[in-house]
C-alpha cells in the first residue's frame, strides 16, 4: 500500500522547532492513512540536526525521513523543490500533505507542477464516502464547500491543509518513537538570493495603552516636518499618532492611524497638531480625557471637542512648546 | 467554474429576475420527474457587503411591478411600505414656498407607496434565498469574459490585492464563472454594462443621460411631517438653466427622506450637486422643517433619465441588460422601481425559455415592447430631452408631448451626453455660489460620507482608474477647472498642490459611495469606475 507523506516545516524564527501547523497536517495525514489503510511517513528538511525529526517521530508514523544538507538551512523555493522531488520520487506516496503556510504556498505549486501532479490547496476536510476520497475546501469566502478529486495515474495527489482545520494536539502519539532514516538529497544551490526576513509588525505600538498621544494631521504639510512633532512627543513622553491622510500617504505606518478606519483611543492627554477634526478622526479620539488642539484655522471642527485650543501656525507653536517643556521637565 | 445563469446585481431588477426564475423552475420541475432543472448553478452576485447595502432611492414606488411579483406586499409589516396620503408640488423661490394649486398629473402619487429601497432589497433578497438561489454578497462582477464577440461569462473580483497591485497574504483570485446566460442588473452606469456596451458597440437612438440624487434621511420631532406625505419641489436652489428638483417624503418613526436631484447636464463645470442640496436645506421652508432634527444617513446615486430612446439593445445571444443598467426609468413620473421589477420578471421568462429550449434571450426586447413597460415609457419618450434647453422650454415641451401622445415638437428629440454640455471655464463669468456648511443643518462632504456608513479595505488599488493623469493635472485644470472635485458627492477627488506649487489630483477612493457620477461626467472620459474589492462601499440602512 503506497504511503501517505506529510512534509513537516521548521519554524522560520526558531528553526530548531516544528511549525505547529506541521502537526496539524500530520493529524490530517493520519486520518487519511487510517481510512485508506496506508502507512504515514513524515519528511523533515534541515541543514543540521534540529530535533524536528524527533518531534515528528514521537507521533504514530511508519517512519520519519530526514534530508540533511547544508543548502537546507535557510529556505529557498528551488532548493526545496529539488530536494522534495528527490524524496518523493522513490517513495511513491499516493498523497503528499503539507501545511498551508506562507512557505508552502511559495513552493508547493512549483513542486506539484514539476512532478506533473495536481495540487488541492487549503483543504479543510475529507469525504470518505467516495472512493477514492474527495478533498474539501471552501469557496466564495466560505459560502460553499467544494469537493475535489485527483485524476491521473502514477503521480501523488498534493494537498495543503488549511491552518486550524485539524488539531495538532489530536495527532496520535506512537507507542514508541518511529524510526528515523536519512535520505540523501543533492540540490543545486539556489538561483535566488534571500533578502532579510520580513515580519509583519504585530502591533509594534499599541496606541490604546499610551497615556499621552501627540497626533499629527495634514497641517504638517511634508513628511520631513514630522521630526518636529516627534521631538514634541519625546519631550512629552508621548506616542506619535496620525490622522488618515498621513498614513495614507505612507508618512507614518498604518498602525499609528487614529480614526474610524484606524484605532480608537482615550488617553489622558491627546494633542492634535494640524488636524482639522473631520468626524472620521473625531470618533477615534473624542473619548480622550483632555484634548489640546493646535490649528491655524479658527473654524476647524477639532476645536469643538478640544478642551484647550491654540489657534496658530503649528510651525510657531510646536517649537515654542518644545522649548517650554525643555525648560520645565515634568 | 461552470454556471447556468449569472445575474450581476441584487437590486430590484436582479432580485425580481432571480425570484421569478426560481418560481418558474419550481413549477416546471413539478411536472418533470426527470429532467428537472437545477437552481444550484444560478449565481446572483452583489458587490455590497449585505443585501440592500448599496440600494438607495427616495422612494415613491408604483406598486404595479411588486404586485405582480409579490401580491401581498402592501400588508407586509417587514417591508413597511407606506401608502401615500397626500402629495404636492412646491415651488421654491429664494425666500418662499408656494404650493402649486394643481399637482401635475405625473406627480400624482395616490395609490403609490413610500418605500426604503434598502429595505425592499433585504425583503426580496430573503425570499430569493428561501427560493433556493444563492446570493453572493461581497462579490463584485469585475470583468466580462469574451471569446471574440461572444460573451462567455463573468469574472468576480480578486480579493486581497494591495495598493501596489501585489497580492497580499489573504489573496484569493476571482472566479471565472463560465455561463451561457448573463443578466446585468447593476443599476445606473453598471461597470460590466459599460464593458459590454463598449465591447459590442451597443448604441441606443440617444446616448444615456443621468441625474445625480443626493439624499439625507433625517429624524424629526414627532408630528413635524406626516407619514405618507410626498412633496416635490422645483426652483431654489436650481437656476432656470438647470434641470432638477427636490423631494421630501414622510416615513414612519418620524423619519423623513429629503434630497435633491440635479441633472448631470449642467453647463458650469463648477456645479456641485452636493452643495446644491446643502443650499436646498437652507430654504426657510426646509430650515423650519429640519429644526431640531438630526441627520441619520446620507447617500448619493445617479439615475438614468434618457427614457425609451436612450435604451441600448437589451439582449444578445448570451446576455440581457435590465433595470437601471438598461435605463428603464420613467423620468416624467420619477419612477423606476416598478419598471426594474417588471424588466427583471420578463428577463426571468426569457432566461427560463432559453434554459428549456422554448425560446431565446433574443426574444426579450419583444417581451418588453409588448408589456406595460413600453406602454408607460413610449408616451414619455421625449420628456427629458426638452429640459436640455432650459426649464421653461422643457416645460413647454413636456406639455406638448403630453398632448401629442409623446411626439412633442420633434420625435425623436435628440439629446447630447451630459459632459459634452460643459462649457470651458474661460468662457464663464461668475462662478457658482458655494455654501460653507455649518455642521448642524448643512454638512461638508466628508461628514456626510461618514453618515453613509461607507467603508472600504484601505489597502487596495484605487478603483477609480485614471486614463491619463496629465489630463487631470494640466489640461483639465485649464479647460474645465477639474470638475471632479465638484461633482463627486463624496470627496473622492481632491486637487492638491505639490512642492512646486503644481496642482495634482489626489484620490480618496475609500470615500466612494458608488454613485458613478465621475464615470459619467468626466469631460475627457478619462475616469473609469471599476468595482473595488467586494464588500466595500456604503451601508444604506433605511435608505
Amino acid at each position: 500500500m503506497n504511503p501517505i507523506l506529510v512534509i513537516a516545516e521548521r519554524k522560520i524564527t526558531a528553526p530548531g522547532k516544528l511549525n505547529p501547523a506541521s502537526l496539524e497536517a500530520l493529524t490530517a495525514a493520519q486520518a487519511l492513512g487510517e481510512k485508506l489503510g496506508a502507512p504515514v511517513v513524515a519528511a523533515v528538511l534541515e541543514a543540521g540536526e534540529s530535533g524536528c525529526a524527533a518531534e515528528c517521530a514521537a507521533r504514530r508514523l511508519e517512519r520519519v525521513l530526514v534530508a540533511r544538507h547544508p543548502l537546507l538551512g535557510a529556505y529557498s523555493p528551488d532548493v526545496w523543490v529539488q530536494a522534495l522531488v528527490q524524496i518523493i520520487t522513490p517513495l511513491q506516496p499516493s498523497y503528499v500533505l503539507l501545511p498551508h503556510t506562507y512557505q508552502v504556498r511559495d513552493f508547493a505549486p512549483q513542486l506539484a507542477t514539476r512532478m506533473g501532479a495536481g495540487l488541492i490547496s487549503d483543504v479543510t476536510g475529507f469525504n470518505f464516502a467516495s472512493t477514492p476520497p474527495r478533498f474539501q475546501r471552501p469557496m466564495f469566502q466560505g459560502k460553499f464547500t467544494a469537493e475535489f478529486g485527483f485524476s491521473g495515474e502514477g503521480v501523488p495527489g498534493f494537498c495543503t491543509v488549511q491552518i486550524g482545520a485539524f488539531r495538532s494536539d489530536q495527532a496520535a502519539m506512537g507507542a514508541q518513537p518511529a524510526p528515523i532514516t536519512a535520505v540523501a538529497v543533492t540540490p543545486e544551490p539556489s538561483r535566488l538570493e534571500a533578502g532579510e526576513i520580513f515580519q509583519e509588525a504585530k502591533q509594534a505600538v499599541d496606541l490604546t495603552q499610551a497615556p499621552i498621544i501627540v497626533s499629527v494631521g495634514r497641517g504638517i504639510k511634508e513628511p520631513k516636518n514630522l521630526d518636529l512633532v516627534r521631538e514634541l512627543a519625546t519631550a512629552l513622553g508621548a506616542e506619535l499618532a496620525a490622522s488618515r491622510p498621513i498614513c495614507d500617504a505612507g508618512w507614518l505606518p498604518m498602525d499609528r492611524q487614529i480614526g474610524s478606519s484606524g484605532q480608537t483611543v482615550a488617553p489622558k492627554l491627546y494633542l492634535a497638531v494640524g488636524i482639522s477634526g473631520a468626524i472620521q478622526h473625531l470618533v477615534g479620539m473624542k473619548g480622550s480625557r483632555t484634548i489640546v488642539a493646535i490649528n491655524k484655522d479658527p473654524e476647524a471642527p477639532i476645536f469643538e471637542v478640544a478642551d484647550y485650543g491654540i489657534v496658530g501656525n503649528l510651525f510657531d507653536v510646536v517649537p515654542a512648546l518644545i522649548a517650554l517643556l525643555k525648560e520645565n521637565p515634568a | 467554474m461552470q454556471a447556468d445563469v449569472v445575474i450581476v446585481g441584487a437590486g430590484p431588477a436582479g432580485l425580481a429576475c432571480a425570484l421569478h426564475l426560481a418560481r418558474l423552475i419550481d413549477t416546471y420541475n413539478q411536472g418533470q420527474p426527470q429532467g428537472a432543472l437545477s437552481k444550484e448553478n444560478i449565481y446572483l452576485l452583489e458587490k455590497g457587503r449585505a443585501l440592500g447595502a448599496h440600494q438607495l432611492s427616495g422612494a415613491v414606488m408604483d406598486p404595479r411591478g411588486l404586485r405582480e411579483l409579490e401580491p401581498g406586499f402592501a400588508a407586509d409589516a417587514e417591508l413597511g411600505a407606506i401608502p401615500v396620503q397626500d402629495d404636492a408640488l412646491l415651488l421654491f423661490t429664494r425666500d418662499h414656498a408656494l404650493r402649486a394649486p394643481i399637482t401635475p398629473p405625473p406627480l400624482h402619487n395616490h395609490g403609490n407607496y413610500i418605500v426604503s429601497l434598502n429595505r425592499l432589497a433585504q425583503w426580496l433578497g430573503a425570499k430569493v434565498e428561501a427560493a433556493g438561489i444563492n446570493v453572493f454578497t461581497a462579490f463584485a462582477g469585475a470583468n466580462l469574459l469574451f471569446d471574440g464577440a461572444r460573451l462567455t461569462g463573468v469574472r468576480t473580483d480578486d480579493k486581497g490585492v494591495g495598493r501596489d497591485g501585489q497580492p497580499k497574504s489573504n489573496f484569493e483570485p476571482g472566479y471565472d464563472l463560465q455561463s451561457p446566460i448573463v443578466v446585468l442588473a447593476e443599476g445606473p452606469r453598471g461597470s460590466l454594462s459599460q464593458q459590454l456596451i463598449g465591447h459590442l458597440g451597443l448604441r441606443g437612438t440617444n446616448p444615456q443621460v443621468f441625474s445625480l440624487g443626493v439624499k439625507e434621511l433625517w429624524e424629526l420631532p414627532p408630528g413635524r411631517f406626516p407619514k405618507g406625505r410626498v412633496f416635490h419641489t422645483l426652483g431654489f436652489p436650481l437656476s432656470t438653466d438647470m434641470y432638477g428638483g427636490g423631494w421630501i417624503y414622510g416615513f414612519d418613526d418620524n423619519r423623513v427622506s429629503i434630497g435633491l436631484m440635479t441633472a448631470l447636464e449642467y453647463r458650469d463645470p463648477a456645479t456641485d450637486p452636493h452643495n446644491l442640496f446643502q443650499q436646498f436645506k437652507t430654504h426657510p421652508y426646509m430650515r423650519r422643517l429640519l429644526q431640531g432634527g438630526e441627520l441619520v444617513r446620507y447617500g448619493a446615486k445617479t439615475t438614468p433619465m434618457g427614457g425609451w430612446y436612450s435604451l441600448p439593445p437589451t439582449a444578445g445571444d448570451n446576455w440581457l441588460l435590465i433595470g437601471d443598467s438598461a435605463g428603464f426609468v420613467n423620468s416624467q413620473r420619477l419612477k423606476g422601481i416598478h419598471l426594474a421589477i417588471k424588466s427583471g420578471m420578463l428577463a426571468a421568462e426569457s432566461v427560463f425559455e432559453q434554459l428549456t429550449g422554448r425560446g431565446s434571450l433574443r426574444d426579450y426586447p419583444q417581451k418588453v415592447a409588448a408589456s406595460w413597460i413600453r406602454e408607460e415609457l413610449w408616451p414619455v419618450r421625449n420628456f427629458h430631452q426638452g429640459f436640455e434647453y432650459g426649464l421653461l422650454p422643457g416645460m413647454a415641451n413636456a406639455a406638448l408631448q403630453m398632448a401629442t401622445g409623446g411626439r412633442g415638437w420633434r420625435d425623436p428629440l435628440p439629446t447630447v451626453s451630459g459632459p459634452d454640455r460643459l462649457i470651458k471655464i474661460d468662457q464663464l463669468g461668475d462662478r457658482p455660489f458655494e455654501l460653507v456648511p455649518d455642521g448642524k443643518l448643512t454638512f461638508n462632504k466628508v461628514t456626510d460620507v461618514f453618515h453613509s456608513g461607507t467603508r472600504h479595505e484601505e489597502d487596495q488599488p484605487a478603483h477609480l482608474v485614471i486614463g491619463d493623469w496629465d489630463i487631470c493635472n494640466h489640461r483639465c485644470t485649464i479647460e474645465y477647472g477639474n470638475p471632479c472635485q465638484h461633482y463627486c458627492p463624496a470627496f473622492v477627488y481632491e486637487m492638491q498642490f505639490d512642492d512646486n506649487g503644481q496642482r495634482k489630483l489626489h484620490l480618496n477612493p475609500s470615500n466612494c459611495v458608488h454613485c458613478k457620477t465621475c464615470d459619467i461626467m468626466d469631460p475627457y472620459r478619462n475616469i473609469t469606475w471599476v468595482p473595488p474589492e467586494g464588500g466595500g462601499g456604503p451601508s444604506y440602512e433605511g435608505m
